[in-house]
């Protein structure tokens, strides 16, 4: 039977807890509610805090709800729902090659070389460095006519309209494949720490046993080294996930949300993530709507928690 | 028994042409750096004044040094491709697969680091150029070293080159709001902000942290177990209504606006809580006994015990704070330039000088070259400190 702790000991307690705990319920607790209580009103007119109206569920019919024009059904706020999709593709994307190339940069890693550490801390630096700024140099390098792309292909391709005219950032359907080979390269390295730790840990004796047995390299790779990585390669995913949610910095440096593409009878932003598309609502003194999309952005974590907790309960601790 | 293979020797001239070709523009762009840096050095030292003519003579003894570059270039790739030459002419035919594959990984390694550093060696280089330069071509389309290098660009982003006070037909005096809005502003704000709030994350963790590993309280793994669930909150949701209570306090546009919302971490308590665990109960036991207080239980055994995990979660906290760009966007006021830190100061350049890649290249660099020298530092903080969430979860 566990005693329970005596009042002097829960006061001290407390006392210790209590700067945290302050800042906790004031700056993360409280905004949680605050939010939902926000995203019932809407700005009436202009910018300002003050001049906030009671709108009810509107916001919500707005985001999610649809309406019938001309027989056909019609979203109320397609830009919304085609900023799900662009989150979607950019995660979809950019997760899958990341751990791809951390997994890959690792298994060349995990050999006896020389120099080992500085490999390791070249491919972790870019990492720790902040996204904006890295964003900016990629921006960049991608620039038309002067950036470091379009100048090098000058001289193979001439004035080429895809890197030296236009440049990647401008075409709708390279600019977020151009943001996320730049993410990916940022990112490899702190996958690539998680991966060598892994395989660092998984004994020799069990590849011995292996090939006692007969197994090819490819099969060991395949049914001893990957299912041991499954934590790790679940890790990744969790917060790829959590990362695509809140990108931001990057669209922002590098695209703005543009360059825009008309689909059927919608123009919209063809890197803009939900992220960016709150930002853009925040920006234009929505308050009430930018709260509303992020309580709906939170649902959708939810809900992909919900899934992973229910499909993969073995790694979810 | 294995004897001549075509296909090695092949793989081998292959890997022999890369080796060459990509250790000819890696050595050579390396010592070409090497050779502006000190090119600048003796040309500011000649006491050169103005600009361009410092410039100028930069580019002169840049010229004089390009062939001793190039010369070393030669003679340090020679001796490598001689090494390698030996080395496959000595090793057993049965071994060379092995040789081979020894070689294609530490080529694959080194052209995959220099793909990855090399936006920061292109930011180094560019912010060196003359503005307007940034478009001459040259015969090797990787050759990105500036041929006449300046430190104008670092000048004018930290508006040193204002003329002075007083001085006629002077839009900008040195003491205005706008003169002030540069990057030596900028960069000291960041760093107060910065550390600050590591300081602050850093103690409130480890105090939270010792509640949870060392002492009782009702509900403690309820209450730890809510924590860490709202880990898995984005971010982004907490945008709006931090927002509007920054506002609501009349925070909005100060320094403390910048670093308040995220006072509390639940990543620190959780990696204290993680560490302190560790700490034998029998030790702060002992200490009760001999009659000190809790908060000399905290001060003189807890603390000086997880100064690693301080340090780490310090480090952390710093950058972090160093690159909140959103954050720090939405709570800036444009209009006082103590409020602004260098993301959002590059943010507000980038519109300003769109088109000045050199300019844009060498304000980058004051928010990269400080961490990649704390970096070299402190890597192994870093590196555990990132991924010690998932190699203990």
């Amino acid at each position: 039977m566990r005693t329970s702790p005596s009042s002097a000991e829960t006061r001290s307690s407390l006392k210790f807890l209590s700067p945290f705990l302050f800042f906790f319920v004031l700056f993360l607790l409280f905004p949680i509610f605050y939010s939902l209580y926000l995203s019932f009103f809407d700005a009436s007119e202009g910018f300002g805090l003050s001049n906030l109206k009671w709108v009810g569920f509107s916001n919500y019919v707005q985001i999610l709800g649809f309406h019938f024009q001309d027989g056909s059904i019609k979203l109320n706020d397609p830009a919304f729902w085609w900023s799900l999709v662009v989150t979607a593709l950019y995660g979809g994307i950019s997760i899958p090659l990341g751990i791809f190339a951390s997994l890959g940069l690792a298994l060349l890693l995990h050999n006896k070389l020389f120099g080992k550490n500085f490999f390791r801390s070249a491919f972790f630096l870019p990492n720790i460095l902040d996204m904006l700024v890295v964003a900016t140099i990629w921006a960049s390098i991608y620039a038309p006519q002067y950036g470091f792309l379009a100048v090098l292909t000058k001289n193979f391709l001439g004035e080429n309209q895809f890197f030296f005219k236009e440049g990647m950032l401008a075409n709708p359907y390279t600019a977020l494949p151009a943001v996320i080979l730049a993410m990916v390269l940022k990112g490899a390295g702190f996958g690539m720490v998680l991966f060598l730790a892994a395989l660092q840990n998984i004994p020799d004796s069990v590849y011995e046993a292996a090939d006692i047995d007969g197994a090819s390299k490819f099969q060991q790779f395949w049914l001893i080294t990957l299912p041991l990585l499954r934590p790790i390669i679940f890790f990744m995913f969790i917060t790829g996930i959590i990362g695509s949610l809140n990108a931001f910095s990057e669209i922002y440096a590098m695209t703005s949300g543009g360059p825009q593409i008309v689909l059927g009878e919608e123009t919209l932003g063809s890197t803009t993530v939900s992220g960016f598309y709150l930002y853009q609502q925040f920006e234009s003194g929505q308050y009430g709507y930018a709260a509303a999309i992020s309580y709906v952005l939170l649902m959708v974590t939810v809900i992909l928690t919900w899934i992973q907790q229910r499909f993969f309960p073995a790694e979810s601790h | 028994m294995i004897g001549f293979s075509p296909f090695r020797i092949v793989a081998f001239a292959v890997l022999l042409l890369i080796l060459v070709v990509g250790g000819t523009a890696i050595i050579e762009q390396l010592l070409r750096f090497g050779s502006m840096v000190a090119a600048l050095f003796f040309a500011s030292t000649m006491g050169f004044e103005s600009g361009s003519n410092s410039s100028k003579a930069a580019g002169e003894l840049m010229l004089k040094f390009a062939p001793v570059c190039t010369g070393t270039t030669y003679v340090v790739l020679t001796v490598i491709v001689m090494l390698v030459l030996t080395r496959w002419m000595r090793t057993s035919i049965q071994n060379r697969g092995n040789f081979l594959r020894t070689m294609f990984l530490y080529e694959s390694l080194i052209i995959g680091s220099a793909i990855v550093l090399f936006p920061f060696f292109w930011m180094l280089a560019t912010s060196f150029k003359p503005q307007g330069t940034e478009l001459i071509m040259k015969s090797n389309p990787f050759d990105v070293i500036p041929d006449e290098p300046t430190i104008t660009n670092f000048k004018k982003v930290l508006k040193l080159d204002a003329p002075p006070p007083g001085e006629t037909g002077s839009e900008i005096s040195p003491t205005t709001v706008e003169n002030q809005k540069n990057f030596g502003t900028f960069f000291k704000n960041s760093l107060i902000i910065s550390t600050i709030a590591a300081f602050f994350v850093t103690l409130f963790s480890a105090m939270g942290g010792y509640v949870f590993a060392k002492k009782e309280l009702p509900y403690k793994k309820t209450l730890f177990a809510f924590f860490m669930g709202t880990m898995m909150i984005p971010g982004m949701m907490y945008m709006v209504p931090q927002f509007f209570i920054i506002c609501k306090l009349g925070l909005f546009g100060t320094r403390w606006a910048m670093f308040l919302p995220h006072l509390a971490s639940v990543f620190g308590v959780f990696m204290f809580k993680q560490f302190m665990d560790t700490i034998p109960t029998s030790l702060i036991e002992a200490a009760r006994i001999d009659g000190a207080s809790e908060y000399q239980v905290f001060r003189v055994l807890i603390i000086p015990l997880s100064m690693p995990i301080a340090l780490t979660l310090f480090l952390l906290t710093f950058l972090f704070h160093w690159s909140n760009f959103l954050w720090q966007l939405i709570v800036t006021d444009f209009e006082a330039p103590l409020s602004i830190t260098l993301p959002v100061g590059l943010a507000l350049f980038k519109g300003q000088y769109s088109m000045d890649l050199s300019l844009i290249m060498s304000a980058s660099c004051f928010s990269i070259v400080p961490i990649v020298v704390l970096f070299l530092f402190a890597q192994r903080y870093f590196i555990e400190g990132m991924t010690s969430g998932a190699v203990k979860e």
